[in-house]
């Protein structure tokens, strides 16, 4: 059976919340069904019909093609299955996801993967601000899963996030990983400033060694840590770039926030 | 019904009386075998019999770099105590004193999660010795601890398996002379060793005290098994055949049946390879008359 799959048609009229469009709610629709299945826009709901041509059939394979990020929240409460979206993936991908695959062959909007729980979320372009963080209000951001981005990602990466996974092979802006309180993120290119502002708990990997620490963050020494040689097995099966980033060994080791807790980590490959 | 015999030894048929137990497997790895080999021998020391260790334990087995979680010389320690709660009792004692201890050791569960029963606490105890500096980091489903020590971090799982189990496999070996049966125990040990899902919690694998349930002391939960002692023969109901001047047992704990069968098998074997001209003169297996355990494994099924 072919994925079913959606293919935007033209711009619509206003930003379209796409989170109905996954595998578990469309599962056992009839082509009708799918097509009278109605989206929310700004201030009123568009039949699916309308707004993408609709093919295939294997609903546990979902394909959304040809996005130019008027949609929002797509993938959002993912719970298993596969959604892979062909385009710009507009803000709030991926929000709250349990469970599934969500593949992004594109970019990707503000707030990606924010309130995660489980799942893996690839984008193989750049992404916006606030990748892997929470929604405004929420104590934490992300809680679980993994979230990989090829390109780079804007400002406040990571902030406040709890558990999880977060992969950045390209650069990062300012504030990544502000405001931490567990989980592990890991940066292959260059880092903004203020990395780490407020993290209380939590780990961060980065490569670039010009990177500028808070004053805040004080020097523990140089180690080659079995924990993060068992971290770095499993970041290795993202992909070429973590696998060579997974042969470094010794990693400089910096404690803060002092501002707050100061219990986070920051490991700067040497 | 003919007797059974291998290289013109006897079998006597018998059977060995097995218990349930609890188990639980532990992977050890250190920077050189050598430290692998230090913390194994500490945590699987005073571990001989329930009866006044509190568990069993051994060495299942040792494992090649590529074989362990973080791809660095290991063991297997196999674990076995009387009840669940007993079993969380030693196995936080042990790893606490003897793994946490050791330079450059790591600590990792060794039953697979689909066959855990239930879990005992491992690192989510251990951590405590971290004094608030210890972090924990949940990698690929399965959570750690890192506890700050001396010459770095100790690295434990926060948790590992427990399954049911069977302790109390047994053979003994009756030979002309203790020479005799001490050869012949250490073919048998040598050819156990390389069966997966056992130890052989005894020192070297082997014992020469085997027990009978109870004493004439109220004290004693067990005591001499006088019907084995050669120098008792003429005073108690010996049941040792004549010619017979040593015996010694060999007991087995082991993760399932099957294994203890296939160690009991290969076992008695070697024990019997060199034939009655070696000084081995019979095999038997201890029981209670089967009183004590379900687990009963008849010498003539392991070997047919």
């Amino acid at each position: 059976m072919k994925p079913l799959t959606f293919r935007l048609k033209s711009r619509p009229p206003c930003r379209i919340d796409a989170s109905p469009l996954v595998p578990a709610a469309l599962a056992g629709k009839s082509r009708d069904e799918l097509a009278r299945l109605r989206l929310l826009g700004w201030n009123e709901s568009y039949p699916a019909g309308e707004l993408f041509a609709i093919s295939g059939e294997d609903s546990t394979q979902v394909v959304l093609e040809g996005l130019d990020g008027s949609l929002v929240r797509v993938g959002a409460g993912l719970d298993g299955g596969e959604l892979t979206v062909v385009g710009h993936a507009g803000d709030y991908t991926g929000e709250s996801m349990r469970r599934g695959t969500l593949v992004i062959r594109g970019s990707a909007g503000d707030y990606l993967g924010a309130g995660m729980r489980g799942g893996t979320l690839t984008v193989s372009g750049n992404v916006g601000t606030f990748a892997g963080s929470g929604r405004g209000g929420e104590l934490y951001g992300m809680a679980g899963g993994c979230i990989v981005v090829r390109g780079s990602a804007g400002d406040r990466a990571g902030d406040r996030m709890r558990r999880g996974l977060l992969l950045i092979e390209g650069n990062v802006g300012s504030y990544c990983a502000a405001r931490m309180v567990a989980g592990s993120a890991v940066v292959l290119g260059s880092v903004g400033t203020h990395p780490g502002y407020l993290m209380r708990r939590g780990t961060l990997l980065l490569a670039d060694r010009e990177v500028e620490l808070l004053p805040t963050f004080n020097d523990n020494g140089r180690h080659r840590l079995l924990a993060v040689r068992l971290l770095l097995a499993s970041v290795a099966q993202h992909g070429s770039g973590f696998r060579r980033f997974a042969r470094c060994v010794e990693f400089a080791r910096w404690l803060g926030d002092l501002g707050c807790e100061g219990m986070g980590e920051v490991l700067i490959a040497q | 019904m003919s007797e059974l015999a291998i290289e013109g030894i006897t079998i006597e048929d018998t059977f060995a009386e097995a218990f349930g137990m609890r188990a639980t497997r532990l992977i050890v790895t250190a920077a050189s075998r050598a430290w692998v080999r230090h913390a194994a021998s500490s945590v699987t020391g005073f571990a001989t019999s329930v009866i006044a260790c509190g568990c069993e334990a051994g060495v299942e087995r040792e494992l090649a770099p590529r074989e362990t979680p973080d791809g660095r010389p290991g063991v297997s320690i196999l674990i076995f105590a009387m009840s669940a709660k007993e079993l969380q009792k030693q196995i936080e004692r042990r790893a606490g004193q003897c793994v946490l201890t050791c330079p450059t050791t790591a600590a990792y569960g060794g039953i697979p999660a689909e066959a855990a029963r239930e879990w005992l606490a491992l690192g989510s105890r251990l951590r405590y010795f971290g004094d608030g500096y210890q972090i924990s980091k949940l990698i690929d489903g399965t959570r750690y601890w890192r506890i700050p020590v001396m010459d770095g971090e100790f690295v434990c799982e926060e948790k590992v398996g427990l399954v049911k189990s069977i302790g109390g496999g047994n053979f003994l070996i009756l030979a002309r002379d203790p020479p005799a049966a001490l050869a012949a125990a250490e073919r048998a040990v040598a050819a156990m060793r390389r069966v997966h899902g056992i130890i052989l919690p005894f020192p070297g694998g082997v014992v020469r005290s085997g027990s009978k349930v109870g004493s004439k002391y109220k004290a004693l939960l067990a005591s001499t098994n006088d019907a084995y002692c050669p120098t008792l023969v003429g005073l108690t109901r010996s049941k040792l055949p004549r010619d017979v001047g040593a015996v010694l047992e060999i007991v087995i704990d082991g993760l399932d049946a099957d294994s203890i069968r296939l160690g009991m098998r290969d076992g008695i074997q070697a024990a019997c390879a060199r034939g009655r001209e070696a000084g081995v003169l019979a095999i038997s297996a201890g029981n209670y008359g089967g009183k004590l355990g379900p687990h009963h494994f008849h010498l003539k099924e392991v070997l047919a």
